[in-house]
């Protein structure tokens, strides 16, 4: 018996959450049809997330679910563009013609759908982004040359994150586009995303004795983006969401990290989202956001 | 004597030539193995001055892994320690920033030259370590006396912050004068 999960029509964070929740609801061994064709949209986020969730059901059922391609031309360009097929193709099994592209000069996919499964993936990310993507940052956001600095060692812990606490490879991508509805701006989205072993797990040893009776998914995330807690117990440890955190306060940029059953978000006033979900469907690993909004470097 | 270490060199040499950014924790042990490398090969080498100005982007992992662990394991009392003196030149703001959070997190405190030439602490220092490293910076070297009566501190209170400046290695004793390490 083949399950349906559909991907929705418009797929970010928030919608995130549909496909998970179908997911989890999955209980018969089978295969699993995720259904995209009637995809109209995908963030950075939606699509390394797809990724984790063609992974996960992958690792769990033992074959490869399968996937529509959109139906809307335009959609499935887009889609080729942001390099997410290519990825894809080692994951599903995908139904419908994949469009063939060419990356136009200037394009809004600062970086495309990349594998991180090693240090040196990190390094290639981060050159990638200053060489292609720093003049795009400055003119077009109005970040400054050193944010653009400050972007890249944001986007290294980040992905830094799936190396060091995975134990499996995951994704980042990077875009920029308009949020009219949200923001009425420009903005930046790095999305990272894993279907490793999430936060609680990893935290575990040195944080859940500390939280007792309230330690999970939540507690997890609280302690590594708000306390700076690693698995590591040496005092350097946990730095990275420190200076993610910095640098995000600096440009008034956003983080929101789902791990397991929980999601956490350090929200702006431009935000209309909340702190901390708990018990959410459960899905494997972590997936990452930041969004960065258009600067206005006198205010800085 | 003092050496200069061009850290983009050394990433070079010891990672991979092509990478031009400082980030990861894999990068910043090679990166500080090929630091100690040198130095073990120079052991004359008092004063080591970390050279950032062809540097691009630094990360806190990778920071962390340089500069702090390379502090933590010259440190007299560590097991290979040698008491060497690091200062590190030729950062940007990022790279201040970056620095300094991680030496905080340890404790520790660094002596840096920025791009534009002023120097100043990074990392964790008392007020009165603070004030100290400025004046002896300043006027080249520094007695207690001098330091105290310039402050209007006792006597005893300007040495403590002299000494203590002293045992983080951010000045060299001499004495009973105080010398900043770009003179020593």
């Amino acid at each position: 018996m083949t399950a349906l999960v559909e991907v929705p029509a418009s797929f970010d964070d928030r919608a995130f959450e549909q496909l998970a929740s179908a997911l989890a609801a999955i209980q018969e061994p089978g295969r699993v049809l995720m259904d995209a064709h009637a995809a109209e949209w995908a963030s950075p986020f939606g699509l390394v997330s797809l990724l984790c969730a063609g992974q996960a059901v992958r690792d769990r059922l033992g074959s490869k679910p399968l996937l529509t391609v959109p139906a809307d031309k335009d959609v499935a360009t887009y889609w080729a563009r942001t390099g997410f097929f290519v990825e894809a193709e080692e994951l599903f099994e995908i139904h419908g013609s994949v469009p063939r592209v060419k990356q136009p000069p200037e394009s809004t996919v600062l970086l495309e759908v990349t594998p991180v499964r090693v240090a040196g993936d990190v390094h290639k990310v981060v050159d990638r982004i200053q060489e292609r993507a720093a003049a795009i940052l400055n003119t077009e956001l109005g970040l400054e040359a050193k944010a653009t600095l400050s972007f890249g060692m944001a986007l290294s812990e980040a992905c830094q994150n799936i190396v060091e606490h995975a134990g499996t490879g995951g994704w980042v991508a990077v875009h920029a586009y308009t949020w009219r509805r949200r923001l009425g701006k420009r903005v930046v989205v790095i999305a990272v995303a894993d279907p490793g072993v999430g936060f609680r797990h990893t935290l575990e040893p040195t944080a859940a004795k500390r939280y007792g009776d309230r330690w999970g998914d939540g507690a997890a995330l609280e302690a590594a983006l708000i306390q700076g807690v690693s698995r590591f117990r040496e005092p350097g440890r946990g730095a990275g969401f420190r200076g993610i955190r910095k640098y995000l306060d600096r440009w008034e940029g956003k983080i929101s990290i789902r791990s397991g059953t929980a999601r956490i978000a350090l929200i702006r006033d431009w935000d209309e989202d909340v702190p901390l979900r708990e018990g959410l469907a459960a899905f494997p690993g972590a997936q990452l956001q930041l969004v960065i909004p258009a600067g206005t470097p006198e205010a800085r | 004597m003092i050496a200069e270490i061009d850290v983009r060199a050394v990433l070079s040499r010891s990672v991979c030539e092509f990478h031009n950014d400082l980030v990861t924790r894999s990068t910043g042990r090679a990166v500080r193995s090929g630091i100690e490398a040198h130095l073990r090969e120079h052991p004359d080498v008092t004063v080591v001055v970390l050279d950032f100005s062809a540097v691009r982007v630094l990360d806190c992992s990778c920071a962390d892994e340089i500069v702090a662990q390379l502090l933590l394991r010259s440190a007299p009392g560590a097991a290979q320690g040698r008491g060497t003196y690091f200062l590190v030149r030729g950062l940007d703001e990022v790279h201040a920033d970056q620095i300094d959070e991680v030496l905080r997190r340890h404790g520790l405190t660094l002596v840096a030259e920025e791009r534009g030439g002023a120097k100043r602490l990074l990392g964790w220092a008392t007020d009165p370590m603070r004030a100290a490293w400025e004046r002896v910076a300043s006027h080249g070297s520094a007695l207690a006396e001098e330091l105290a009566t310039e402050l209007a501190w006792p006597v005893e209170v300007a040495r403590r912050a002299l000494d203590d400046l002293a045992g983080h290695r951010l000045v060299m004793r001499s004495d009973a004068h105080y010398l900043p390490l770009t003179a020593a």
